[in-house]
């Protein structure tokens, strides 16, 4: 394994291990633990922005749209589960509503597989189909930042709209926990915080030789320059679709796991100012690093649900205020700042080392002592 | 010797302004053809027109007796068409060692692609450093070369690409005459292998690497031939070597 890959995987690591060790610090506090898994959670979307955005260019402002999905798909298997023993098993705000029987794309939702599938297959699959359309048009830039959010906003007004199927406004309140092989997974429980803190890791981990890979590398390039990239032969659209479909199946991971945490699903995931937030953590921590954008969502998360504790409404000015200075002074984020810095220590390592090399030759002139003065 | 390419009756227009107009170009297998011509004689579109930038408005574009008028760009590079730009375009935040893996594309699928390293070190990878002189600096990001040094990046990722007909815009464009006199031999080594077509404007270079000439202007070809008939050849002093000079050149 080369240098290249060491210290960046040993980030990985080591990170992979802080948040495993968090369940062992925080003891009996089931309260800061379920808080965790939701920063756990959260850090996901940005995460998958990081490979779409920061890989290959891509910037989804519509993030939520995919989260969004993945929560409702969970949502909706957990609340057949809390409504089992309603009269014919309609969720509770079905009966409100006047719906009589279970619609039909509800039915599946029973099997906790399916949710699983659905939560991460269908925004997979409405990312390849926008992703086609929008790639093989050459949209990019601005345009798919536009195009992305129009979805979100599409996505959210459907799911307010439909009252009927999603619960509205109030979304699915009320759900069951999740019921894996007959063992009950309490979303303050530990080992709810193993299945967010796996997820996050084995997410990262994949993305960690995703990015690495000759597909990141082409990735990289398209996010350079895909005109070149074109005229070496790569399919160009197929990679920006491919990058874009996997990154809104990581966000569907995501919302599941938000879902869970929160023990409901609302529109409010797919509400603009959640997406947009996403796409701060993301530059925060740092684009172009799948594990600084993971470290940037728990760190704006921790800091903001530290102050608004403290503060409340100030919380989103500061976290505001914070964004602001990143982008102004810290393009690449946190991540940059300590690539550069570790950089920068190398470089002036290499030149002391060099430095002293000259001084150590210097030495070895065949000048004899006083020659030099004549 | 046969021909590996053959443009009939290209046409393009921009906006009613016909950049390229009734062009017949032949280029034989393994030939190192020179493209000269004033500037916008139209050579960097006949090029586009080859490697599927531009579409024509009229004519047909046949490379190793196949219709390619209106095959996409990718699947032309994918045919073996290969293309170096008049601003030399390398990808600046990659390294030269990334930039050449791009180049390096005979698997160039998302499911192949998946399966690889970022950078795989190979003989072949060596030897194009070597050849290019960029071997000390395979680590260092494209950003920080020279410009000659882009320019080379750029040549050894056509030369990566191992593409059987490569395209090149003004590959000594701002290189120092050491440059050029480099560049000339790695030509020299590229003849035979590939077949080349080479837009140029220095002519000490032209006459150094080229066996054929074809001179545009204004979009057609107005002659060709070899260095000799072309420097003695009185319409094209008159059209291009009255404009730049080419006998101090
Ligand atoms: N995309 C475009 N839109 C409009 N006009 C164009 C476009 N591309 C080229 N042209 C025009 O077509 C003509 C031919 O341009 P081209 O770039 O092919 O010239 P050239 O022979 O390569 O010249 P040079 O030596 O300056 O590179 C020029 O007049 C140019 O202005
Ligand atoms: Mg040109």
């Amino acid at each position: 394994m080369s240098q290249k890959w060491l210290l960046p995987l040993l980030g990985y690591v080591a990170f992979s291990v802080a948040i495993l060790s968090v369940p062992a610090m925080v003891g009996d506090n089931v309260f800061l633990l379920n808080k965790y898994a939701r920063y756990l959670a959260l850090a996901l979307p940005a995460v998958a922005l990081a490979l779409c955005w920061g890989q290959a260019g891509i910037l989804n402002l519509g993030q939520g749209f995919s989260f969004g999905i993945g929560a409702y798909a969970i949502a909706m298997h957990l609340k057949l589960v809390a409504s089992a023993s309603n009269p014919g098993g309609l969720p509770d705000f079905m009966g409100w509503n006047n719906v009589g029987a279970l619609p039909w794309f509800w039915e599946p939702f029973h099997s906790l597989g399916f949710a699983v599938l659905a939560g991460i297959g269908v925004p997979v699959l409405l990312a390849s189909l926008l992703g086609w359309f929008m790639f093989r048009a050459r949209i990019a830039g601005v345009f798919v930042a536009i195009i992305t959010l129009a979805m979100l906003v599409v996505g959210n007004l459907l799911v307010v709209d439909q009252q009927r199927y999603t619960g509205g406004l109030n979304g699915m309140t009320d759900l069951a926990w999740l019921n894996v092989l007959g063992l009950q997974i309490d979303p303050y429980s530990r080992a709810f915080y193993y299945l967010t803190a796996g997820s996050l890791i084995a997410v990262l981990m994949a993305g960690f030789v995703l990015v690495r890979s000759k597909f990141g590398l082409i990735l990289q390039a398209i996010r350079g320059n895909p005109e070149r990239v074109r005229y070496f032969g790569y399919d160009v659209a197929r990679y920006q679709s491919v990058a874009f479909a996997t990154s809104a199946g990581v966000a569907g991971i995501g919302g599941m796991l938000y879902a869970m945490v929160l023990e409901f699903a609302s529109p409010t995931f797919m509400a603009v100012p959640l997406s947009l937030a996403f796409v701060i953590w993301c530059a925060v921590g740092g684009r172009q690093s799948l594990l600084a954008a993971a470290i940037g969502a728990v760190v704006v998360n921790a800091i903001q649900g530290s102050l608004s504790e403290a503060f409340l409404d100030t919380a989103q000015l500061l976290v505001g205020g914070i964004f602001v200075l990143v982008v102004l002074f810290l393009p690449r984020g946190l991540g940059g700042l300590v690539e550069d810095t570790a950089t920068r220590l190398h470089g002036a390592g290499a030149r002391l080392r060099r430095g002293r090399e000259a001084v150590e030759k210097s030495v070895d002139l065949p000048v004899k002592r006083g020659e030099v003065a004549k | 010797m046969s021909a590996i390419l053959d443009l009939k009756g290209l046409e393009v227009s921009f906006d009613g302004f016909k950049a390229v107009s009734g062009l017949d170009l032949s280029v034989g297998e393994g030939e190192l053809l020179c493209l000269l011509g004033a500037n916008g004689a139209g050579k960097s579109t006949t090029l586009d027109l080859i490697c599927g930038k531009t579409l024509p408005t009229a004519g047909t574009i046949r490379f190793r007796d196949r219709d390619i008028t209106e095959v996409h760009e990718f699947r032309r590079a994918r045919l073996g068409i290969g293309r170096k730009f008049q601003v030399p375009t390398v990808f600046r935040e990659l390294t030269v060692e990334q930039n050449l893996e791009v180049a390096r594309s005979e698997y160039p699928g998302v499911l192949s692609t998946l399966r690889r390293l970022g950078v795989r070190r190979c003989d072949r990878l060596e030897e194009v450093l070597e050849l290019v002189g960029l071997t000390s600096k395979r680590r260092a990001q494209a950003s920080e070369l020279s410009h000659g040094e882009t320019q080379w990046l750029e040549i050894a990722m056509l030369v990566m690409q191992d593409s059987q007909l490569i395209l090149m815009d003004e590959p000594t464009a701002g290189m120092t005459i050491a440059e050029t006199s480099r560049t000339c031999e790695l030509f020299n080594r590229l003849r035979g292998r590939h077949t080349l077509v080479v837009v140029e404007h220095d002519m000490s270079f032209v006459r150094e690497i080229a066996e054929r000439i074809t001179v545009m202007h204004q979009g057609q070809v107005l002659a060709e031939g070899g260095v000799t008939d072309i420097e003695n050849n009185e319409a094209v002093r008159e059209a291009y070597l009255g404009s730049r000079g080419i006998a101090h050149a």
